[in-house]
Parts: structure tokens; sequence; C-alpha cells
């Protein structure tokens, strides 16, 4: 029995089909939002599926010049590592499906990984595009990778666990936000860096390089790709409001904490320009490690 | 200097030493000098250039014809309200002049085209790349000469590849265009970068190229104006105004006063709806899209309003050669007015985000800076000129039509960056916007229109007119007949692309649109042919072309 409900958890409910279906519905929520702050109609609710159904019914083109086992292999490796990242995480409030101590480091290196499959991807071909694109992504990542990973290990300290299912735990009881207010914009900034949401876009800056690294894919590559990025969104969310907005006990409160935070997402995206790479790297390493290494010194003395 | 000092200087100049040079005062604020020994031509224009009469409007190439077997250049000087021609003939045959390249820089660009499309060598040239022609036409066919013969291009395959550049062997090249998520446009530039940074710019263009300099000599001077009207979709209306303008010079017709305002009222809503349209695409450029979703709804206040005086969105066809075709109506004031109060609160909350908004701010604040040096020596024209604190705008300087009634306020600013640049066009919405007003205010009474003869007589008329982009360049020519024997159309965005080829280098790949989006572009201005092509590539004729827009119609209205 244990095996089919253990199967059943992993391919359904909370992981597999489920967080595809609910990444799609919050990137859903994210475009609508902006479409409705930009004074434009916007997509309907089914955009995203018929999208993604339409994408994978499409052929694969493969480019002259790249490695063919690497160019379909690299997105399915970029969703596989977002939804095994979902097993260490309180997927629509109930308790994570699996944990050990220190998961959490786990966690953040398998978010990254679909960043890193993207640089590659980018890499992968010879186009002028995705090569600036892979570039752009990686050094992205390189910028906002450690103050983003610091943010998020301040409730563990907090917790005194790395393991995410003990934070959000102890996070019911404390709304962390209240107490380490800077370590939550890093994340929730930092969060946004990932997901190369505005103004953090620049590394697929259609108005410059077209569509960045995955300019060449357009098929199912491309569809598995938006998938994986779809479930980090749901993904990402959920760690932040764990972690910050005083954990998640039911699934009613995993909604409404996740689509307050994508609202507050879709404001600043709505707001803001975007920053030229460059900009980018100063503005993470000069004010959000300083912010959050502001934050660890204050629990440090606190804690003293 | 006004323009009478200007033009006595000018002469003086022209006739200096002992240069067999004729010199002829034809209008009030026009001289006519002609160089009948070709050596002295660079001489003349280094001197216009040191007393800064230098600024090079349009080099006009003419084909007098297989029996004169003469070929003849204008080049067109328009510095403040004057208008200085230098008049060269060379032979058909062996046709070669001097590049200008060393004293103008900008007169390469004019200098290609006159290579390009009438067969003059041009000795000196530095870039002698094709810059409107595909690659594929034919050697020693040129389209602009009198005696071209479409037939001989049966045999272009239309399939030219680009030829290929040397910016530099090494480099990183970033294509962009023709088809490009930057450009709305087909035009092709080439960037190398060394990181992100670029180090090299290169421009082509023609995807587009509509032949209309050749179209209008095939058509009579009514037909013109339709044609005209269509060589850009954003300033249709300056177009058509400034081709009337030439033509009722040629024929010695005043259009009445009232005609005259109206014209004016439209080119400044003309102007808003241009300037609104701008803003969008540079924050669009810049990744602020918010910004661009408000400015084009608001847009569409303009486009209302246009569309309720004329009755169309786009071409409004709101001349007629001798006057206009509509008044305006009582009713149409009143919603000019309402929907002039929303405009003008909404270009301050514009101005207010773009003087205010740090974020927009790091984008634009000493990015692409172009000092009022720069922007002279390359021939900056209309808002790009004025962000740079260059005086150049025609309203003031030579007012036409109602301008000299109505006056117009330069707007000018000296940083010459990005922000210059998005300053000083808001900053000429509201400008536009209270002349407007002052038009509706004091509308002159009386007649539409006048009669205008059928034959124009036998003439020269270049008149200069700003475009919400910068100065349009119009020539006209007449034989005598109803058709015109030459007609040159010089628009703002070629002046301009050449300094932002320029200004680019150094900058980070990230803000080469926005610079190029800083001049506000227009490529269907730069290029002018028409090719309907359907799915098996078969070329439309005329007839056929007009079937097909009335079966559409039709379709249409059931």
């Amino acid at each position: 029995m244990n095996v089919i409900s253990n199967s059943l958890s992993l391919l359904l409910f909370p992981g597999g089909l489920f967080l595809l279906v609910v990444g799609l519905f919050y990137h859903w929520f994210d475009r609508k939002l902006l479409a409705l702050l930009q004074n434009r109609v916007g997509p309907r609710w089914f955009q995203p599926f018929a999208d993604t159904l339409k994408l994978l019914s499409k052929e694969e083109v493969i480019p002259d010049g790249v490695n063919p086992f690497l160019f379909m292999s690299l997105p399915l490796i970029a969703l596989a590592g977002t939804l095994t990242a979902a097993l260490y995480i309180p997927l629509a409030g109930l308790p994570p499906l699996s944990g050990f101590s220190g998961d959490l480091i786990v966690v953040l290196y398998l978010l990254s990984l679909l960043t890193l499959c993207m640089g590659l991807a980018g890499a992968n071909t010879m186009d002028r595009f995705s090569l600036i694109g892979a570039t752009r992504t990686l050094t992205q990542l390189f910028s906002y990778e450690a103050p983003f990973m610091l943010a998020l290990l301040g409730p563990a300290l907090a917790a005194g666990s790395w393991q995410v299912g003990e934070i959000t735990n102890y996070a019911q009881g404390h709304w962390l936000i209240l107490t380490q207010p800077l370590g939550f914009l890093v994340a929730l900034v930092g969060l946004m860096g990932k997901l190369e949401l505005p103004p953090f876009d620049a590394p697929e800056a259609h108005t410059e390089i077209v569509a960045g690294a995955l300019t060449e894919y357009s098929g199912r590559g491309l569809a598995v790709f938006n998938l994986g990025k779809a479930v980090e969104l749901v993904l990402g969310l959920t760690l932040v409001s764990a972690l910050y907005l005083g954990g998640l006990s039911n699934p009613l409160w995993f909604v409404l904490k996740t689509l307050a935070l994508l609202f507050v997402m879709g404001g600043v995206q709505a707001l803001l320009t975007r920053l030229r790479i460059d900009q980018t790297v100063g503005l993470w390493w000069r004010y959000g490690t300083l912010l959050v290494l502001v934050q660890w010194l204050v629990m440090i003395l606190v804690r003293g | 200097m006004n323009t009478e000092q200007i033009l006595t200087l000018a002469e003086g100049i022209a006739k200096s030493w002992d240069w067999a040079t004729e010199v002829s005062r034809p209008r009030p604020n026009c001289l006519d000098v002609k160089v009948n020994v070709l050596k002295e031509l660079v001489p003349i224009i280094v001197g216009l250039r040191v007393k800064r009469l230098g600024y090079l409007s349009a080099i006009v190439g003419m084909d007098l014809g297989v029996d004169a077997d003469e070929l003849e250049v204008l080049y067109h000087f328009c510095p403040g309200g004057a208008v200085i021609t230098l008049r060269v003939r060379i032979p058909r045959q062996n046709a070669v002049l001097p590049s200008l390249c060393e004293i103008i820089p900008s007169a390469e660009v004019y200098e290609r085209e006159l290579r390009e499309m009438f067969g003059v060598e041009i000795t000196g040239l530095h870039n002698a790349q094709r810059l409107y022609l595909p690659d594929d036409w034919p050697t020693g066919i040129y389209p602009l000469r009198k005696d071209f013969d479409p037939a001989v291009l049966a045999g272009m395959s239309g399939t030219g590849k680009p030829q290929k550049t040397n910016l530099s062997p090494n480099g990183f090249t970033i294509p962009i265009g023709p088809q490009h998520p930057a450009l709305k446009e087909p035009g092709h530039f080439q960037f190398t970068v060394e990181g992100e940074i670029v180090t090299g710019a290169y421009v082509r263009l023609g995807y587009a190229h509509r032949g209309m300099e050749k179209a209008v000599e095939e058509r009579n001077w009514v037909q013109n104006l339709y044609l005209l009207e269509r060589v850009c979709g954003i300033c249709s209306h300056i177009h058509a105004m400034a081709y009337s303008l030439a033509v009722e010079q040629l024929a010695n017709v005043q259009a009445p006063p009232r005609a005259q305002a109206i014209r004016v009222l439209v080119a400044e809503l003309e102007r808003i709806h241009s300037h609104f349209l701008w803003m969008g695409v540079s924050a669009h450029e810049a990744g602020f899209d918010t910004l661009f979703m408000y400015s084009w709804r608001d847009r569409e206040t303009v486009m209302d309003m246009l569309e309720g005086l004329t009755g169309n969105r786009v071409n409004y066809s709101a001349n007629v050669l001798g006057g206009v075709k509509f008044d305006v109506t009582p009713a149409q004031t009143a919603s000019i007015r309402v929907g002039l109060d929303f405009l003008e609160e909404r270009a301050r909350h514009y101005l207010n985000v773009l003087k205010n908004d740090e974020m927009f701010l790091q984008r634009t604040r000493g990015i692409g800076v172009m000092t009022r040096a720069q922007a002279e020596v390359m021939g900056a024209v209309g808002p790009t000129a004025r962000a740079s604190n260059v005086p150049r705008d025609v309203r003031v300087a030579a007012p036409y039509s109602a301008y000299a009634q109505f006056p117009v306020q330069m707007i000018l600013d000296e940083r010459g960056d990005l922000e210059a640049r998005f300053e000083v066009r808001v900053l000429e919405l509201f400008e536009s916007i209270r002349l407007i007003r002052r038009i509706l205010d004091c509308m002159p009474e009386g007649a539409l229109s006048v009669k205008f003869p059928r034959r124009i007589p036998a003439g020269e008329a270049v008149v200069c007119l700003e475009a919400p982009r910068g100065e349009v360049l119009y020539y006209a020519k007449s034989n005598g007949t109803d058709k015109p024997e030459r007609l040159k159309v010089r628009t703002p965005t070629i002046c301009n692309l050449n300094s932002v080829v320029r200004l680019v280098v150094g900058h980070q790949l990230a803000d080469v649109p926005m610079i190029l989006a800083g001049i506000d572009p227009c490529f269907s201005c730069n290029d002018r042919m028409v090719q309907v092509i359907d799915g098996s590539e078969r070329m439309l004729t005329w007839a056929e072309l007009r079937q097909y827009g009335i079966d559409h119609y039709k379709r249409l209205v059931k």
C-alpha cells in the first residue's frame, strides 16, 4: 500500500501532474495580473495549457552544429531537477514527501539546475543570440545565487535546523518576515532574478537578443523548459512563503500566501524597467549581499 | 544671422576669386549657384562650412535625358531658413564627382544613394557598399536614370544574400534585422561586440524600397499626392503637405489662410500622435512595457481626434493641391479640446515618470550622449538635434504655411543623452497642444481651397518642413507638363541614422535598441518601393491590386 500511495504522491498529487497544472495556472495568474496592471486584456485561463499542448505536439527542429543528445536532454534534466526539488518542499500545505537534515541546500541546488541547463542549452547552439543569452543567464546566476541562498538560510538559522520540513514547522509559530524583513526582501527579489522575471529579464531581453538562450528551441524542448520554469515558479513561491510568511499549515494558506506573494511580484514587474546585465550584477553584489549580511549580523547579535 | 544675411554671405563666398559661378535668387530665401567648373565645387563647400553655413540637407541627382547627355547634381544647404543650392553638371558617361565625406561626414549616405541610383562615381567615398539596391542588382543599371527599363530586371532572382562585411575579422557579430523583435520595420544592422560592449556598427537599408521617386515621374501631379502621402504611415500628413507646398510654389498658387491653418492643425495632431507612439516604442526597447502600453492607450485619443476630423486614422488625406478637403466644425473643435485636456494631463504624468523614475533614468541618463558639435557634424535633425542643443527647427527658422501666424517655441536641451531626447519630445507635446488650442481659438475664416491648374509651369521648388522626426526636404522640378520631371524626398531618418551608427560604439549591447529608437527611426520613410507578392510569388499588376481592394471591401460590407 505504501508503495502505491508513494507513487501516487509523486506522480499525481501533490507532486508530478498536480505540480505541472498548478505551475501553469500560476504562470497564467502572473501573465494576467501583469496584463491588467498594464491596461491590457491578457490571456484566457487556459492559454498556458494550450501553449504547452501545442508545443508538445510540434516537431523539435534540431539546428546544425549542436550536440543533439545535449539539445534534447537538457530540458528533461531541467524539469527533472525542479520536480525532484518538490520532494522536499511542503507543497499545497502538506508536509514534504521526504526530508533529511540539510535538504534545504539540496533544494537550492536543484532549483539552480534549471538555470544551469538553460545556460548550457544556449551555449550548445551556434546561434549568436543564444550565446549572448547563455552568457547573461549564467552571469545572472552567479550574481543572485549567493545572496538568495544566504537569505533562505536566515530562517534556517532561526529555526536551528537545515531541513525544510522542520523550518516550516518552526515558522508556523513565527512570522519571520517581521523579524527578518531584509532577508525576506532579498529572498523575494532573488526569486524574481531566478525566474528571470522583469526587471531581471536581461537574459531574454527580446529587443536585443530575441529569446536569449532558448532562441533555437521551438517544440517539445521549449515546452519542457517552460514547464520547468512554471514548476520553479510554484516551488520558489512555496519555499519563500513557507520560510518567511508563517509556514503553510493547510491548502488554503498555501493558495492565499503564494498568490499574495505573486501579486507583489506582479506589481514589481509592472513598475520597473529592465536592468542591464552589469546593473543586475552591481545590484546584487553591492546591495543584495550587503543587506543579507546586515540581516545576519543583526541575527547573530540578537541571539548573542 | 537672419536669412538675408546668410544669403548675402553665401553669395559672397560663391562669387569670390575668379570662380566661374552664376548666382541667382529664384525666391527670397533661395540662392542658386551654378558651378560651371567642377574643381570649384569643393572650395565653395569648404567656404560654406567655414562660415557655418555647411548644413548639407540633401544631394539631389537628376538625369537631363539621353539627348542632353548630362546629369545634374544639386547640393542643397539649408542653414537657418535659407536654401543654398549648388548645381553641377557632369557628363552621363563617365560621371565622376569628388566625395564630400572629408568636409561633411553626413554626405556619405547621400553620395552612396547618388552612386546607386544615377551611376555617379564618387572619388574618395569611405564606404562604397550598396545602401538601398539589392545585392544581386545588375551592375551598370541605374534606376533613376531616364532611360532605365524595368525589363532588364526580369532575370533577377531576388534572393541576393547580404554582403559580407568586415567590421572586425575576429569579432563576434550580432545581426539586428531585417527581421528582429527590436525593429518593427525592416532594416539591417550589424554590431560587433566584445563581451557586451559594441565595437563596430554597420547599416544596410532597402528592404522595403518602393521606388517612389521613380513612380512619381509616371503619374500626374494630382495622383502623386496620394502616392506621397504613403511614404510614411506615421507622418503621412507632413509628406502630403510638403508635396502640396512644393507644387503650389511651382504653380504660384497660395492656399487660403483657413486651409493653411487646418494643415498646421493636422500636422501638430500628427506630431502628438508620433511622439506618443515613439515614447511607447522606446520604453519597450528599455523593457519598460507598462509605459509602452499606457502611452499607446493614450495615443488612441489623438488617433480618434484625427479620425473624427479627417475620417482616417493613418493616411488622413487632408490635403488637396491648393487647399484642404474638409472644414473644422464647432462640434469637432469641442471634442478636440476635450481630448487635448486629457492628453496634456497624461503628458505631464509621463514627464514626471521620465524625470523621476530611478530605474528608467538608469537606462537613459548619460546614455548615447551626442554633443552639439557631433550633432552638427553628423547632420542630425529634429528632436534628436534639439536634444543636443542644436537650434534646428524649420517651423522657427523658416515658418511655412500658417506657422508665421502661429509661432512655435523651440525646445532645446543641452545634455544630448537619451533622457534629453525623451524630455525634448514630451515638452514638444505641450508646445503642440498649446499651438492647436491657439489655432482653434483664432481659426481664420474663408474658403478651403482655390482652383488649381492642371498643368504646372516649368520650374523648380525646394521646401523644407518640420516632420515629427525632423526636417523633411522636398525638391520638385516641373517641365511644363502634367507630370513632374523629378521629385526628391529626403526624410529625417536618413540624416539621423548616420549619428546612431557612430554613437553606439563603446556602449553596452543592451543600450543599442534604445539608442536606435532614440532617433525615432522610420525605415518606410527611407525605403520607398512597392512589391505585393502572394503565395505563388507573383507580382500583382495595378489593375489586379485595384480589383483585389474592391473585392476585399465588398466582402467586408457583406
